[in-house]
């Protein structure tokens, strides 16, 4: 019995340790993968694919591979000839949409998962949880080339073994970018169903360059036809959900309509307008994150200067860069002598002054006006 | 009430049946005579989910032409015009897919194969008089061509209405249905519309593992799938079952209890047969039955 107790303790500590060993790169809750409580090597009750954030690996198209022979299937019997895919041209498309992970959709800590590692070669198999490597395959592609063109033909991909032919040669690729570069548009109107609040102004540019979105964080997951049938894309009915779930992630929706939704089309992204803090001079340079620090979570500012400017003393402020040089005797006052430190833009001078007022009076020389 | 519907029409008929023929003694107690010890634990079965089937027809082409039947060039199968009208297995074919619009994304229509669901408690089965049609181990119902005598009683049993004639050779009775690959599988290997499907929509598997396959799809992807297998308790189980985005009764199933299908004519039959009626006496009970209640409903109609 004591012996068991210690067999079994040492196995326990072994296989604790194995799987601290394998995971620790990984910086996920256990739940994130494991259904169970204790998942064990026997049953390690994994979820179901995907699981997206596991990727780490990431390439630009140019980095990847320009094409691939994809012959897994060459020691069965097959009807068809293997498939010459343009990987790059692939990872260029899925740049534009949802990023490696479009395809890769699992990818844990390490080098780039093949498909076979996880999916089966063979479709008679013990475990039916993932589709075999061949669904697998083609359960990637189809979705896009239906939405593409609806007469997917197996030959568009790879050729019938009986007709002769062999997949279109490998000719190494020339042009930089397969894709011509996207032009971003400015700013779309749409036009909603609803009677009040008919239009939606969306500025695109302000989303992109101004509060530092990435492509990919709005548009996943989509297809060519998003942009290419533009008009087919239309006839799609999407829920009120659905219209709304890109915005959800920044925006609050609920009982908050008229942020976005007005009877006429709406002006630019204007800080002033819209939070009541007037952006000039040094903050009309800088874009929304440096301020906003938080990604995707601009509001909690507030526009007293000393919320963000609150370590500015006389030891470590250059007041040269305001374009006033104080003379040597208000350069040794501390800041909230002179100013307010709810408003630093205009000082006062009645601590010490009962009869001047900035402008009309400097405390040293001005640069430049 | 003039609306007789077809269960009650059924009793009515296996009432006046057995009455007619003087048997009611001999009524048979147990209406759905598949027997037990075919089904066992390690049946096989097919999990068809339709939210991934791309509609490219290669599974009927693999059919016809794992059968011997004419498959012509498989190149043809994706011609797209087909789906203009909806089809059913018949004996130029065993299966067969539909198209059906999709709500939630209009470019990605739903497509639907269709074949013998090879139930656990075969109508087919049970209505066969001659004992042509039996329920295997493996999961298939299939049957014996040299035992068929042609009667369509199967026909007119199958909840699925799926077994087939081949009205052009009424004198060599031929009844046309999926098969389940019984000879494919006896060797092991899959059955040829699973084994050529490029997306894996038909999963092979044992029955038991295919329905936790599905709950843990419906239970991982509530928004892309119903919370419904069907084909897990319609007619008492299925071997073919299906999972799907849109609700079954708009895909052409027909909405079925969990009890399994009586076997229609079959307490007639069986209490028939037992006394050595010969079929055409049967037919003609089964014409005088259909007469009387035909006048009937039309009386009742006139009434009304
Ligand atoms: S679906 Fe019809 S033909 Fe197939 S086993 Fe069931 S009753 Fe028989
Ligand atoms: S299981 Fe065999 S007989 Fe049945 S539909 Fe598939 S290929 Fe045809
Ligand atoms: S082969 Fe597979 S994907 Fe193609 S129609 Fe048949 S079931 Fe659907």
């Amino acid at each position: 019995m004591k012996r068991l107790l210690i067999i079994s303790i040492f196995v326990l500590t072994a296989s604790a340790l194995w799987s601290q060993s394998d995971h620790s790169k990984i910086k996920l809750d256990c739940s994130f993968c494991h259904s169970c409580e204790k998942p064990t090597k026997i049953n390690p009750c994994l979820k179901a694919c995907p699981r997206e954030e596991m990727i780490t690996v990431y390439h630009t198209p140019s980095q990847g591979p320009e094409y691939l022979i994809i012959n897994q299937f060459e020691k069965f019997e097959d009807l068809y000839e293997p498939v010459n895919f343009s990987h790059r041209a692939h990872s260029e498309m899925a740049e534009m949409s949802g990023g490696c992970e479009l395809c890769h959709h699992y990818n844990p800590p390490g080098s780039i998962a093949k498909c076979v590692d996880c999916h089966d070669v063979n479709r008679l198999r013990a475990d039916l949880s993932k589709p075999d490597l061949k669904g697998a395959y083609h359960r990637q592609c189809i979705d896009c080339h239906r939405t593409w063109n609806n007469n997917v033909a197996c030959a568009d991909c790879h050729e019938l073994k009986s007709s002769g032919k062999t997949a279109a040669k490998i000719k190494p690729l020339s042009a930089s970018r397969i894709h011509p570069e996207i032009i971003e548009p400015a700013k779309i109107v749409y036009e909603t169903e609803t009677s009040e609040g008919k239009f939606v102004t969306f500025y695109h540019n302000e989303h992109t360059q101004l509060f530092g979105l990435e492509c990919s964080n709005c548009h996943k997951n989509e297809s060519c036809a998003s942009c290419h049938k533009v008009d087919d894309m239309k006839s799609i009915k999407l829920t009120v959900e659905e219209k709304h779930q890109a915005c959800i992630n920044c925006h609050k929706v609920e009982n908050n309509c008229s942020y976005c939704h007005s009877n006429k089309t709406l002006e630019p992204f204007d800080h002033g307008t819209r939070t009541g803090f007037q952006l000039k001079s040094y903050h009309q340079k800088l874009s929304c994150v440096n301020c906003h620090a938080k990604p995707k979570a601009f509001s909690g500012l507030n526009s007293k200067c000393a919320s963000c400017h609150g370590s500015w003393s006389v030891d470590n402020f250059n007041h040269k860069a305001t374009g006033l040089i104080l003379d040597e005797i208000h350069a040794e006052f501390d800041c909230d002598v002179c100013h307010s430190l709810d408003n630093y833009s205009k000082p006062g001078c009645d601590a010490c002054h009962e009869d001047m007022t900035y402008p009309k009076f400097k405390p040293g020389r001005i640069l430049r006006n | 009430m003039n609306k007789q519907n077809r269960r009650d029409f059924l009793k009515s008929v296996t009432t006046v049946g057995i009455t007619a023929a003087g048997l009611s003694a001999a009524a048979p107690t147990k209406l759905n005579a598949a027997p037990e010890n075919v089904l066992s634990e390690d049946r096989m079965g097919v999990l068809v989910d339709t939210t991934v089937c791309i509609g490219c027809r290669k599974c009927e082409w693999a059919c016809k032409e794992s059968h011997g039947m004419h498959a012509g060039d498989i190149e043809d199968y994706d011609e797209k015009g087909i789906f203009n009208s909806r089809r059913r297995p018949d004996h130029t074919g065993h299966t067969v897919v539909n198209e059906y619009e999709n709500d939630k994304n209009r470019s990605l229509p739903i497509y639907l194969k269709v074949q013998c669901m090879h139930c656990d408690r075969p109508a087919c089965v049970s209505a066969c008089i001659v004992g042509a049609f039996s329920k295997k181990e493996s999961g298939a119902v299939i049957w014996d061509d040299s035992k068929c005598i042609g009667c369509r009683y199967c026909m007119v049993a199958c909840p699925f209405q799926i077994p087939a004639f081949d009205y052009h050779k009424a004198l060599e009775p031929d009844i046309h249905k999926c098969d389940f690959c019984f000879d494919r599988t006896k060797n092991g290997k899959l059955p040829a519309c699973v084994e050529i499907c490029p997306v894996e929509t038909l999963t092979y598997g044992k029955r038991s593992d295919l329905i936790q396959v599905a709950r843990n799809k419906i239970k991982n992807y509530p928004d892309r799938y119903l919370d419904h297998i069907f084909g897990e308790t319609e007619v008492g189980g299925t071997s073919w079952l299906y999972l799907a985005s849109k609700e079954f009764e708009k895909l052409d199933f027909p909405k079925l209890g969990k009890n399994p299908a009586p076997g229609v004519s079959e307490s007639i039959q069986h209490g028939i047969f037992a006394y050595f009626i010969p079929p055409i006496a049967l037919y003609a009970l089964l014409g005088g039955i259909m007469w009387i209640s035909k006048n009937r409903d039309k009386s009742e109609g006139e009434a009304h």
